[in-house]
């Protein structure tokens, strides 16, 4: 007969422990636990409190007004025709809700594109745009970037907050994903497999096709960023303090990163379009 | 496909709601979910992302085991002397492959879960502006024929 496992817990701490144990392999990896709750509960609070026009003005920010659904709309707490109703009535007119409902439709575009492709979601869809060879890419994630010891105080806190929370806004995702294929050289491949391993919304199709999308394997170029953009999005809270602000890899324009980056690449990039 | 009595729910990752479509269409059933042990050892997920959807399961009327994710719902079936097994779509080709493994031992039935719109034609699916274009007006329920 077999055992089911547990459903009554005293407490969280009960239930961390208990799960820790039967999951060591898991807890090994990180025993990390996020400040955020599962369960429909949790989603619902946080619909409750989606507002789609300041979604649209601000969801670039690091402090913009996001909604952090992406983890039960990845499980299925809420589905995208909910959250997409919501989203409209929370809305004086459709046109305000726009930007969150096209945010929306980016997973259910992913997910459509998994079901014709299935685990072709693990290979380059297209080549490279970067002037390089796929081969010329590391197959292993740097340990300085898993440990976030690479002493630049804004990919070190990305680092950080993807282990020990589990979620990332998604243009500190794009930053760091661009910072690993693109200065660091790394396979997708690669970086996918580490946001797998932690986001609480980590989808195979949602997260690999975005680092695709980074990489250019699945786009017409290579995401690229600079300081002042990255600098303007997080309101300069690395930038202050990083211990490499004057040696900054990034402090460059759009022009001389293309030089730098993939020289022998494609023509000078005009400032970077947004996955957003 | 003759309509089953008395299934079992089979609950897996990609729909943890309780408005899961199987559980609205069987009140009451038995329903089970597996930790796919092969798939987190080769996933290598990290303890956070495993108490993220236990939370989820305990807000749900659902058994929890481990193991082979078909061997476990096909016992489960047989425990509940069930007459068949009901889960919710999933675009995933693991989801595929274990639904393979059930059907072959039992009736299989796989309810949809509500799309984000109602899409009949085909969809270009080559970029996502393509895409977009070809949903938006459903998306914003601007198009000319719904009603808000």
């Amino acid at each position: 007969m077999p055992k089911d496992m547990r459903r009554d817990f005293a407490d969280r701490a009960e239930l961390v422990a208990y799960l820790a144990a039967e999951f060591p392999a898991a807890a090994a990896e990180s025993a990390a636990v996020s400040a955020t709750r599962g369960g429909r509960r949790a989603a619902e609070a946080l619909l409750t409190a989606i507002q789609p026009a300041r979604y649209a003005s601000t969801r670039n920010f690091l402090d913009g007004a996001v909604t952090r659904l992406s983890a039960y709309l990845r499980h299925g707490v809420l589905s995208l025709a909910e959250v997409r109703r919501a989203a409209l009535r929370a809305a004086t007119r459709p046109a305000e809700a726009a930007k969150l409902i096209s945010e929306l439709a980016w997973r259910d575009y992913w997910q459509r594109v998994y079901a014709v492709i299935g685990d072709g979601i693990w290979e380059d869809r297209e080549p490279y745009k970067t002037g390089l060879e796929a081969a010329a890419y590391a197959q292993e994630l740097p340990a300085d970037i898993a440990a976030g010891t690479t002493g630049l105080a804004c990919i070190d806190a990305f680092s950080r907050e993807l282990v020990d929370s589990g979620y990332m806004h998604n243009h500190a995702r794009m930053w760091l994903a661009a910072y690993v294929v693109h200065w660091r050289r790394v396979a997708w491949q690669a970086g996918a497999r580490w946001f797998l391993t932690h986001l609480l919304d980590g989808d195979p199709a949602s997260n690999n096709l975005s680092w695709q999308w980074v990489a250019s394997t699945f786009s017409h170029k290579p995401y690229v960023f600079n300081r002042e953009n990255l600098e303007r999005y997080s309101g300069g809270i690395y930038c202050r303090a990083c211990p490499l602000r004057l040696q900054c890899p990034f402090d460059k324009s759009y022009e001389a990163l293309q030089a730098e980056l993939f020289p022998g690449g494609p023509p000078a990039a005009t400032p970077p379009r947004r996955r957003q | 496909m003759s309509e089953l009595v008395r299934p079992v729910v089979w609950i897996h990752a990609d729909c943890l709601s309780p408005q899961h479509p199987a559980l609205l269409a069987y009140p009451g059933a038995p329903a089970l979910f597996v930790w796919d042990e092969a798939l987190l050892s080769s996933l290598r997920i990290s303890l956070k992302r495993i108490v993220f959807l236990y939370e989820c399961l305990l807000e749900l009327p659902v058994s929890i085991r481990r193991g082979d994710v078909a061997a476990e719902v096909l016992a489960f079936a047989s425990e509940q002397q069930a007459d068949g097994v009901v889960t919710s779509a999933s675009p995933s080709p693991r989801f595929a492959a274990i639904s393979a493994q059930i059907a072959a031992q039992r009736p299989l039935r796989v309810l949809p879960v509500e799309p984000f719109v109602q899409i009949e034609q085909r969809l270009d699916l080559a970029r996502f502006a393509r895409y977009w274009r070809a949903v938006e007006a459903r998306a914003l329920n601007t198009f000319p024929e719904d009603t808000v």
